[in-house]
């Protein structure tokens, strides 16, 4: 294994941190603590450090709770995270994993429909989602997620999907902050 | 007091707040992060302390909250307290919350703000000076 290329690679991405592989409810505790760890050594302003980690904990979550819907295996339910930090000196937080292709291109969907939202509009809807009852969608609330994500992002948040064989996708999600 | 319901003193954890429930004082305490995966495994009993305390009692409930960083899933909990009181509020109760806050991170004073403009009882958002 070329674990130089892979270091060198991360840094070219300017990758502060990433993980590949099955997450677990106390891998993404642990990560979120080396997370906040390193943004603390940054010296990140408070406010930024924290929509950094929200930001990580609604889409790692977000994949759990698909994941499990789905009844996925641990391999399937494997999740690729990275944090950067972009050249402007904005964090990225981004996060992929595979996905049945409808669900995928629903998804794809809903996060260039939140694009077009000012951040007022973001807000409304994300009241109304919040005002939503709890049997009317995932016991844990993810359609908040997105939503929550993109009102913490500078830019609009970006999805692809890139299809795989066996009516899967990978999802990939980005949120700038 | 035949009524009154055992209270609640839950340790807090990397990933959920510490809960305290004062039935005799009439007061709610929360400290801490809250990001458990599924909010309401945590915050079930919460929401059944309040209301039972708001259907017994008729003493004010005052909540005081230090909490941080809340996912969304601990939002939509913590909306449906609040919304209990908001109701209990409305037929004449005396309920209050006071969230106190480290004065450096304003994205807590912005989390507690976006909830107290859907209630009309007191609701206190109080900064602290954090260590230096």
């Amino acid at each position: 294994m070329d674990l130089l290329s892979m270091r060198e690679s991360y840094q070219h991405e300017r990758i502060m941190l990433c993980f590949n592989g099955p997450i677990s409810r106390s891998l993404i505790e642990e990560i979120g603590k080396a997370l906040r760890n390193y943004l603390d050594t940054q010296q990140a302003a408070p406010s930024a450090a924290m929509d950094v980690f929200a930001v990580y904990i609604e889409m790692t979550q977000n994949i759990r709770h698909y994941a499990r819907r789905q009844g996925y295996s641990d391999e399937l339910a494997a999740a690729t995270v990275a944090v950067a930090r972009s050249d402007q000196g904005h964090y990225q937080v981004s996060a992929g994993n595979l996905v049945e292709h409808a669900d995928g291109k629903r998804l794809v969907a809903a996060v260039d429909a939140l694009a077009l939202l000012d951040k007022s509009a973001l807000k409304q809807a994300y009241k109304q989602q919040l005002r939503r009852p709890r049997d009317a969608e995932a016991p844990s609330g993810a359609g908040l997620g997105l939503l929550d994500m993109a009102r913490k992002s500078s830019f609009p948040l970006q999805a692809s999907l890139q299809t795989l064989p066996n009516h899967r996708s990978f999802f990939s999600l980005t949120a700038t902050i | 007091m035949t009524n009154m319901i055992s209270d609640l003193d839950i340790p807090g954890n990397q990933s959920s707040p510490a809960i305290q429930s004062d039935w005799q004082a009439g007061r709610l305490a929360m400290q801490g992060d809250s990001y458990p995966e599924n909010s309401y495994e945590l915050f079930d009993q919460v929401i059944h302390w309040v209301r039972h305390f708001l259907s017994t009692e008729q003493r004010p409930l005052h909540l005081e909250l230090a909490l941080v960083y809340l996912n969304t899933s601990s939002v939509k909990a913590m909306m449906d307290i609040f919304d209990l009181l908001e109701e209990a509020f409305a037929t004449g109760r005396e309920v209050s919350v006071d969230w106190h806050y480290d004065a450096r991170n304003e994205r807590i004073a912005e989390l507690a703000d976006e909830f107290r403009e859907d209630c009309s009882y007191p609701f206190a958002i109080t900064p602290v000076k954090g260590e230096p």
